[in-house]
């Protein structure tokens, strides 16, 4: 397989967030740059929604502007997300390379392997469940969503580090306000943390180290740590403005 | 007339549905939720071909759309924006 080059980009908007994932999309695409693996974080914290969601339906947008909280639409389908105590990944190749060719069930269990190997470097033993999850002891740790344009493949994903369901309740819209008691307690015993499962606080630094060996795994290698390149981080910024923190875009549903 | 609909057809994904429709005749729909289609754009335009169609054939006419822009779709399919319909058209009074 192709050696895969590592970005680690720490915190940054949700905008800028998204528009580096596609601006690496497109260098990727265009052969400028080898196949990636991002990893990266989110500050302020942000929610994004899936492309196809409603910004309205999902989110309580005064809400998150009180609490200084970033709203996004991802290019990627699924579901909202809270995006706080987490370590996000994107890995971006092309629709030919070895990792993601065959089904998108095969492509999103492929790539869940560097997400599975990661969590067993902590100490957690989990497993893929189709189409996009990983959990452990049935419980969910991570969520995963890709697309596939301009013949490559961008899959992120949040690992999820701490869970504060109170917050994502103030912040997510339910369908039925009557039964939002009944689904916190729902999202509380489907979903859990790298936090709650080793019993002790684990922070974004310390999960690098251990999903970058994960990743490294699944991927055959990884190259040195290094940052996206200036031309990736100019477009980014364009992205981030132009697309992703645009009214229009933002509110396409 | 317009009527929107927010369920889970197949009891898997949530999904909302907004319709507009005239003596029979989709005028706007909007088909929304946590559900995955690939190409998305396929998708996109999918959606917005239904304007115009038949309000009482809107998932055989999806089903086409999207096949004629070889979408795959995960967590919704075609039956369901059809039963999300129905559903609209059902609890409105003299749907033409």
């Amino acid at each position: 397989m192709d050696a895969f080059r590592y970005l680690e980009t720490s915190e940054h908007s949700a905008a800028f967030n998204m528009g580096l994932d596609e601006a690496i999309l497109e260098s990727v695409a265009t052969g400028v740059e080898p196949p990636t693996l991002r990893l990266y974080a989110w500050k302020p914290y942000a929610v994004s929604i899936g492309y196809f969601q409603g910004i309205e339906d999902e989110v309580d947008l005064g809400r998150c502007a009180t609490l200084g909280i970033d709203v996004v639409r991802r290019l990627t389908g699924g579901g909202a997300v809270f995006h706080a105590q987490e370590l996000t990944y994107s890995l971006v190749a092309p629709d030919s390379h070895p990792l993601v060719a065959g089904t998108i069930l095969d492509s999103y269990r492929s790539i869940c392997s560097g997400v599975i190997n990661g969590l067993e470097v902590m100490g957690i033993h989990a497993e893929f469940v189709p189409l996009n999850d990983v959990c452990a002891n049935g419980r969910k740790l991570s969520g995963n969503a890709q697309t596939r344009k301009r013949g490559c493949v961008l899959q992120h994903g949040t690992i999820i580090l701490g869970l504060d369901v109170d917050t994502m309740f103030t912040i997510l819209k339910v369908p039925n306000e009557k039964l939002k008691g009944k689904l916190m307690q729902d999202v509380r015993s489907r979903v859990s943390s790298v936090s709650d499962m080793l019993g002790r606080s684990v922070g974004y630094m310390e999960a690098v180290l251990a999903f970058e060996r994960g990743f490294s795994e699944a991927l055959g290698g990884l190259g040195s740590r290094s940052d996206p390149s200036q031309t990736e981080m100019s477009r980014a910024m364009e992205l981030a403005t132009e697309r992703f923190a645009s009214a229009s875009w933002t509110y396409k549903r | 007339m317009t009527g929107s609909y927010i369920g889970k057809p197949s009891g898997g994904k949530l999904l909302r549905l907004s319709l507009e429709w005239e003596q029979g005749i989709v005028r706007g729909i909007s088909i929304r939720g946590d559900f995955f289609a690939h190409p998305e754009d396929g998708f996109d335009e999918a959606e917005a071909a239904l304007a115009g169609a038949p309000v009482g054939h809107l998932e055989q006419t999806f089903a086409r759309e999207l096949a004629s822009r070889g979408v795959t779709l995960f967590g919704l399919s075609p039956e369901d924006v059809g039963v999300a319909v129905a559903s609209i058209l059902a609890s409105s009074n003299g749907a033409s």
